[in-house]
């Protein structure tokens, strides 16, 4: 059921349910306090006739005239009266009671004895309801009379029958009014959401450039909507990296398939020299290489990202680990004519796995090799830092663009220098090197200034013993 | 025909000048994109072949450069972007044709024959002139339906004049179209080549093709 239909329905219980517990107070309250005007009403008639009949010492009253003489307020046409005897005999009566016998009840006959006042109803047929009162005369403690005051109900009826169809006629009416007006209201109050709901279709087809207009009020939909635009945001975000990721990758993959294919065509369309050939499977060679460092990476990256790379939590003394990728360093540097230098150690252990650590030193040290000058210096340290190892690797090398800094960790992410320097980098291997650290909860950053070389530094949280 | 190769890819540059130059083109490479641009509009090349990706400036604007410079020269687009958009942004930023990576070398022969067709009238394929006939594609030479065998240089040579039949071709245009920027255009080489050429295919005809204008060049007509 849509929700408008759910909240209009909802409030029209609700309407209903208040106007029919209103209206049945309003009638129960209108009929006591009618009834109990004509029942007041009648007690002071009583009074009064009991009043008069003391005064005249409760001699019998002879007929109606004195009757009627005695008691002027009889003469309303809206009471009647009547005396009995203690038997329960009418005495006498006034003349507005002819139609027919009004007999005294028998129970209004027994409260009588026991000397209180009772208050009946009476129905005859053809008549409208007759409300009675009996009021017992006591002196000395004999039953002397019974003095019964009646009135019709006909206007308090008719009043309250009234009141009834006005209710009958209203309730239902104020009820369509105030569901239509609901049904109205919950409909304007839904706008908005449909809006988004068709925004949010147009989005799920494919098109994350869309936005929701956002409502210049600052209510639920107005969050709603920025919540919204936030999500699609993120979304967007992370399907372009997603996008870029696909294209760099296959880009990266292409390029090795491109020099296999062209090379090895170029060599079929015509007989060649022995060494043509082998020039061409050298090449190749080199290319298959770079292939499988990529898948290589590329796969350890996607199982990182899965959570699927296993990671030791031992303790690792970074000093002797420094010391070891150092000396291994010096040899690569050897090659290009450039010094490896260890400026300072200290003693420090952290928690982790020595392999992968191993493996992100090596790769630091290897990169600021390759980018340096030859005849130049590459510099590590270990030092420590508020809790932490610090471990940074310096080169003077081309340096990194500020524009880049933040972008070489991105997968696949190569400066243009990157590119033309070393032709065989896959991209891949600041990533790793972020996602090393990172997995040892420290972080790694670069400082770096274009020609004068860069230093990447590797947070680490020392182990709880020797912080 | 020369031919302007911008690519970053070294191997990839490499084996790409290889195959055109067996095929006789004249060919230039470069790794760099804003000095590809540079060549590309200060000498005057049949074809460009341009990757997307390149260092320093990017291919689309490279081609954007050349067209807004009212270079006509086709270009052909070659990359490892294979998705439509990039094609579309390719052909609509002026290339001709598009070329994904990794290709055929012999697509890529193939495209280059047809980009150098296009904007003449020719029959597609074999270029003729009087009983004389060029096929591109087999690199056969024939006159009056006998074959004559050319070396490369000879056939490059031969197919430029063929291409621009009854116009004056100087030898600075010879140079820069059958030759690449390394050749030193103050050698007589080119009279040497032209003279090649016509002992393999006037020689002892009457009808003979490979005029002399005095004073400006050559020019392949007939009388």
């Amino acid at each position: 059921m849509p929700l408008r239909v759910r909240l209009t329905l909802w409030y029209g219980t609700a309407l209903a349910l208040i106007l029919i517990i209103f209206s049945t107070i309003l009638y129960v309250i209108t009929a006591r306090s009618l009834r109990d005007a004509v029942d007041q009403s009648l007690e002071e008639t009583a009074a009064a006739a009991v009043r008069s009949l003391e005064e005249r010492g409760f001699l019998p009253l002879i007929d109606e005239t004195e009757l009627m003489s005695q008691f002027p307020e009889l003469a309303r046409i809206d009471k009647f009266f009547q005396i009995f005897s203690p038997s329960g005999t009418i005495t006498i009566r006034s003349p507005n009671v002819k139609q027919h016998e009004m007999p005294l009840s028998r129970q209004a006959l027994e409260v009588a004895y026991s000397g209180r006042t009772i208050f009946e109803s009476a129905k005859y047929p053809k008549e409208p309801p007759l409300r009675l009162i009996s009021v017992p005369i006591i002196y000395r403690g004999n039953l002397l009379y019974i003095v019964q005051v009646g009135t019709t109900m006909d206007s308090v009826e008719q009043t309250l029958n009234r009141l009834l169809l006005v209710l009958l006629v209203s309730m239902p009416i104020a009820l369509a009014v105030s569901l239509a007006g609901g049904w109205f209201m919950a409909g304007r109050a839904l706008r908005p959401v449909d809006a988004i709901t068709l925004a949010a279709r147009r989005i799920a087809g494919g098109d994350l450039t869309q936005r929701l207009t956002v409502p210049a009020s600052a209510d639920e939909i107005g969050r709603l909507t920025n919540t919204f635009n936030d999500m699609i945001d993120r979304l967007e975000t992370s399907f372009r990296q997603i996008r870029q990721f696909s294209s760099d990758a296959s880009h990266e993959l292409r390029t090795p398939l491109t020099v296999m294919k062209g090379e090895t065509e170029l060599a079929l369309r015509r007989p060649r020299e022995t060494d043509d050939y082998k020039v061409v499977l050298e090449s190749n060679l080199e290319e298959i290489d770079r292939m499988t460092r990529i898948v290589d990476e590329l796969l350890f990256l996607s199982r990182a990202d899965m959570g699927e790379v296993k990671m030791e939590h031992l303790p690792v003394p970074l000093d002797m680990l420094i010391e070891d990728v150092h000396r291994q360093a010096s040899l690569l540097g050897q090659e290009r004519d450039i010094k490896v230098v260890l400026r300072a150690t200290a003693s420090a252990v952290v928690v982790g796995d020595e392999l992968r650590l191993r493996e992100l030193f090596l790769n630091l040290l290897d990169n600021a090799v390759k980018y340096s000058r030859p005849g130049g210096t590459v510099d590590i340290a270990l030092t420590i830092e508020q809790n932490h190892a610090r471990v940074s690797v310096t080169d003077r090398g081309i340096g990194i663009a500020q524009e880049d800094q933040s972008l070489i960790f991105d997968r696949f992410y190569r400066t243009d220098d990157a590119r033309a320097h070393t032709k065989k980098g896959t991209g891949l291997g600041l990533s790793i090197c972020a996602w090393i650290v990172e997995s040892h909860r420290g972080h790694l950053e670069v400082q770096s200034k274009v020609g004068e070389g860069s230093t990447f530094t590797a947070m680490l949280p020392l182990a709880p013993a020797s912080a | 025909m020369r031919i302007l190769v911008i690519e970053d890819e070294t191997k990839v540059g490499c084996f790409i000048k290889r195959a055109l130059e067996e095929e006789s083109y004249a060919v230039d490479l470069c790794e760099d994109g804003a000095k590809g641009l540079q060549m590309a509009l200060n000498t005057d090349y049949d074809v460009l072949i341009v990757d997307l990706m390149l260092p320093s400036l990017p291919g689309l604007e490279i081609l954007k450069g050349v067209r807004q410079a009212r270079i006509q020269t086709p270009i052909l687009i070659l990359t490892a972007q294979s998705q439509v958009d990039q094609r579309v942004k390719g052909l609509d930023a002026g290339a001709d044709d598009y070329l994904t990576k990794p290709f055929a070398i012999d697509e890529l022969l193939a495209r280059i024959r047809a980009l150098l067709r296009r904007g003449s009238t020719e029959s597609p394929g074999v270029l003729q002139i009087d009983d004389l006939a060029l096929n591109p594609a087999t690199r056969e030479v024939t006159r009056g339906g006998q074959r004559i065998d050319l070396t490369s240089k000879e056939y490059a040579l031969l197919e430029y004049l063929m291409r621009h039949t009854g116009r004056v071709l100087t030898r600075p245009m010879i140079s820069e179209h059958v030759w690449n920027q390394d050749f030193d255009t103050f050698t007589n080489v080119i009279d040497v080549y032209v003279n090649y050429l016509r002992n393999k295919i006037d020689r002892g005809r009457s009808k003979k093709l490979i005029h002399t204008i005095r004073g400006s060049g050559y020019m392949l007509k007939v009388d």
